[in-house]
């Protein structure tokens, strides 16, 4: 081999060295063994909140009027449900929960606790109408899947972008890599309910898709934030979206367990 | 006039004057300064610290200022000023007599030793006339002093409802408010810079001080700041345009003057409704009018607290 | 003797292992938003009732001020008449946004996200440069002055330097003392901002309100100029205002929506579920059914008074 052709194999080789160490670097080392739902979790949702109704308070913290349906892109389908409702009907027919569906749920003023059933699923009680959700990390609801009130929720942590090694500074972009602290749940096979307890109806085929967020606070306690996209072709003329806010509380000595009302 | 009362009254009247200036200038300048100098816009500056706000203005004709801060931070307002310009002090008005505004007087005459670059002190004469009477008296026999006695009062005086002149290539003008937070009250508009001065008439974050000893009314207070917010023009969106220094707190536009000017009224309409239903001074401070503006504008390091402020309203309805 | 070639090599390895990297944006939020009014729809548009504090944590002093008020002021006084929303109202209120991301020319990173606000023309800037903040004596403006930073795919802002302005457009003020954080995520073409205002004068406890838009890049974003004018004859020194106890509007909300007069009063109590346990009853029968403002939806069209 001729001293030229030998250099030239030594620098090729040199560069592949570098190259490879330079994207190991930048990558933060060999991938890891992937980890359970609760072990991975971006942020911690669990403890004890308690609902702050600053917002749509005369349609939350009391029946809202008959046929007031202010704020929700309703059609003419769902005016006509709730012209005729009745809450004494809803009563006799055992049907006082109606309002406490998971599209519903989390605008109900309410203290809500979140644990980990597992390491692959999440509760989230409410006291109002002492309600449990169940979310399940990787789960899909069985093809005879009994329609509920809460129906069945599929979680996520929501999906963020790997990073990825540049080069070298020459002017290639580098991805540093983007990680979402939401939760993302998307819940299916529900119960017709109400979105509304003044019988705003949400039909059968309803789909729920909620991002939970938690957000610190440099002067007060940390908030919890849940957008809610409730998209109903039945009842609902495009996506209804609404965001709760609740506070951290300390502990449980507030929790207050009731009952379902369809008052 | 109050300055040509006879002896106890005028005695009475002297002992009130220094009072209100003694106290203002303890209360405000008990903290060595820790000055801050912030350009308000174009060659327009405001120092913040030194007593009373101070007012700058540079160019190459010179540095004019409006008040000079009490007597105990003028060293370091100078050296402020002299981190702007260089060039001599050429100007200095007075938008009230306060201590804390004037205090520096004295010590910037002294200075002032070029006779072919003197400091002119301006002033209304009513500002003038109060100084003069707070001077001490002559003894028997004393006849000495002349000069020195004159040293650091706005000898420049004006009695007209306004004054212009011009300096550093813009108008500067002078505004009589008469009977606001006293009855000497000047604005400095800098009609090129687009920046008033507005002396004590204007205390953003505090109760104004309405000193009626030295002829402040609260009738006077609001007509001054009606006239402020004439001078004043904002810009895109109602903010900026002409900028505000007020005697104390920071720099303003028209948006702040007229959340003051509405507090100042509000209050007056209460007050005045209270003293229409026959209530003593002593029931309308336990009615606490001002209670839901409080919070705002008085803290434990107050100069006006909430009765004070009250009684001063009251007074200038019942005078 | 190594080559050269092969020296530079190595130094450019070695920098390119060593040096640390920097963050950046986490999500991008720029493009042209229209705001969603699912939530208190007949608030932000056609405006709150009087005497509507239901859910505010208002202090005895917001109490009295928004009991003062007189919406006679905005015309009568003419300062008022072009008021904008200051940086905190403005997340709430009816409004299309422009979000535009201002970049370091050199490097390309984002240094501030610049917001336009459809109404009164207002802008903001989200500084993300760790820039400090203006002196207290520096001029308070309507926006304030905002900080950002990333946590994760959250973008955490706080605002200072705010001047006075409103909670509520129906009196409730916003002192020049508070200041309000932020909490801007998005999903999709979802954009989420949560607010939470401090305001020592005014309220009790933080005011915390969320909102969404949703991407838009179809919107269009014209003028909106204002010019002040006289518009009625009055004396220099009126301030429309009701004197305490006299304002006689202060029950209608309450008769209006069959509410319970106390919990229109406000204050931190009525936020919280237990609150239904002690709230009073109605004074008067509530309506039979709804009559005011019942079918404000679709984004803001169609929001009749009946």
């Amino acid at each position: 081999m001729s001293r030229s052709r030998s250099r030239g194999l030594e620098k090729a080789a040199l560069l592949w060295v570098l190259f490879g160490a330079v994207v190991f670097a930048q990558r933060g080392g060999p991938p890891q063994p992937p980890r359970s739902p609760k072990d991975g979790a971006p942020v911690d949702l669990t403890g004890y909140w308690v609902s702050l109704v600053t917002e749509d308070w005369r349609w939350r913290m009391v029946t809202p009027l008959k046929n007031d349906s202010a704020s929700v892109p309703v059609n003419a389908a769902a005016k006509k449900v709730m012209a005729e409702w009745d809450p004494a009907k809803d009563e006799a027919a055992g049907n006082q929960c109606k309002a406490y569906g998971a599209a519903a749920i989390m605008r109900m003023p309410t203290r809500v606790r979140i644990s980990w059933q597992d390491d692959t699923t999440l509760k989230v009680e409410t006291d109002a109408g002492t309600q449990t959700r169940i979310l399940h990390f990787g789960g899909k609801p069985a093809a005879n899947e009994v329609a509920t009130w809460q129906g069945y929720s599929a979680a996520q942590w929501e999906g963020g972008l790997r990073p990825i090694g540049g080069g070298f500074g020459l002017g290639l972009g580098a991805r540093q890599g983007i990680r979402s602290r939401s939760l993302e749940v998307v819940t299916t096979n529900l119960k017709p309910g109400y979105l509304r307890k003044n019988g705003l109806p949400y039909s059968a085929r309803t789909t729920v898709t909620e991002y939970f967020e938690r957000f610190s606070e440099p002067e007060s306690n940390d908030h919890l934030m849940v957008m809610t996209v409730v998209t109903d072709p039945e009842y609902l003329a495009i996506p209804y979206v609404v965001t709760s806010d609740f506070k951290k509380e300390a502990d449980g000595s507030k929790w207050d367990p009731t009952p379902c009302s369809a008052r | 006039m109050m300055w040509t009362q006879r002896g106890p009254e005028r005695t009475a009247l002297l002992a009130a004057v220094v009072l209100a200036g003694a106290v203002v200038a303890v209360a405000r300048a008990q903290q060595p300064p820790a000055l801050e100098t912030l350009q308000v816009q174009h060659n327009v500056y405001a120092i913040f610290g030194g007593g009373g706000n101070v007012t700058v203005q540079i160019g190459d004709d010179g540095v004019l200022l409006v008040d000079s801060g009490t007597t105990a931070s003028v060293e370091a307002i100078v050296a402020e000023v002299r981190k702007l310009s260089k060039r001599p002090i050429r100007f200095l008005i007075n938008t009230h007599l306060h201590a804390d505004h004037t205090g520096g007087n004295v010590a910037l005459a002294r200075a002032a030793t070029d006779p072919l670059e003197p400091l002119n002190i301006i002033g209304h004469t009513r500002v003038l006339s109060r100084m003069t009477a707070a001077l001490p008296a002559f003894k028997p026999g004393e006849t000495t002093g002349g000069a020195e006695r004159l040293r650091g009062l706005p000898i420049d005086e004006y009695f007209t409802a306004s004054k212009d002149m011009r300096f550093n290539g813009e108008a500067v003008v002078l505004y009589h408010e008469a009977n606001a937070h006293t009855d000497g009250d000047s604005f400095v508009l800098f009609r090129g810079s687009d920046v008033v001065s507005a002396g004590d008439i204007f205390t953003p974050g505090g109760y104004p001080f309405i000193d009626i000893a030295n002829g402040g009314t609260v009738q006077g207070e609001i007509a001054a700041l009606n006239h402020l917010l004439q001078l004043t023009v904002p810009g895109h969106t109602e903010e900026g345009g002409t900028y505000v220094v007020p005697g104390h707190g920071r720099i303003c536009d028209e948006a702040d003057v007229v959340e003051f000017r509405d507090m100042i009224v509000i209050v007056r309409d209460r007050v005045r409704d209270m003293i229409n239903k026959k209530m003593t001074l002593d029931q309308i401070k336990a009615a606490r009018p001002t209670r839901d503006y409080d919070p705002q504008y008085v803290t434990p390091t107050s100069f006006v607290k909430a009765d004070q402020f009250v009684e001063s309203v009251y007074r200038g309805l019942t005078r | 003797m190594r080559s050269k070639f092969l020296n530079a090599c190595a130094v450019l390895a070695v920098a390119a292992i060593l040096s640390p990297s920097r963050a950046s944006a986490q999500a991008d939020f720029s493009g042209h938003w229209a705001p969603l009014f699912h939530e208190d729809n007949p608030e932000r548009l056609p405006g709150p009732e009087l005497g509507d504090y239901l859910g505010i944590p208002l202090s005895d002093a917001g109490r009295l001020r928004a009991d003062s008020y007189d919406a006679d002021r905005i015309s009568v006084v003419q300062e008022y008449q072009c008021r904008p929303h200051a940086g905190d109202y403005m997340m709430r209120g009816l409004s299309n946004m422009r979000v535009d991301a201002v970049r370091d020319p050199v490097t390309s990173r984002v240094v501030a996200y610049h917001l336009r606000m459809g109404f009164q023309e207002m802008e903001r800037t989200i500084w993300l440069d760790g820039r400090p903040r203006p002196s207290a004596n520096a001029p308070y403006t309507w926006s304030g002055f905002s900080v950002g930073t990333w946590q994760d795919n959250v973008m955490n802002v706080y605002t200072t330097h705010l001047k006075e302005n409103y909670i509520r457009r129906n009196g409730i003020p916003a002192s020049d003392k508070r200041t309000f954080t932020e909490h801007w995520v998005r999903h999709g073409n979802y954009l989420t901002v949560q607010t939470v205002i401090t305001d020592p004068v005014i309220l009790t406890e933080p005011l915390v309100r969320s909102q969404t838009w949703v991407l838009d890049p179809t919107q269009t974003m014209g003028r909106d100029i204002c010019e002040t004018v006289p518009e009625v004859p009055k004396a220099a020194d009126v301030v429309p205002n009701h004197l305490p106890g006299t304002n006689p509007f202060l029950t209608e909300v309450a008769d209006w929506y069959g509410l319970p007069a106390g919990a229109t009063r406000g204050g931190a109590n009525t936020m919280y579920p237990e609150y239904r346990k002690t709230m009073p009853k109605p004074a008067n029968p509530p309506p039979a059914m709804c009559m005011r403002y019942c079918n404000c939806g679709m984004n803001g069209a169609g929001c009749a008074l009946q």
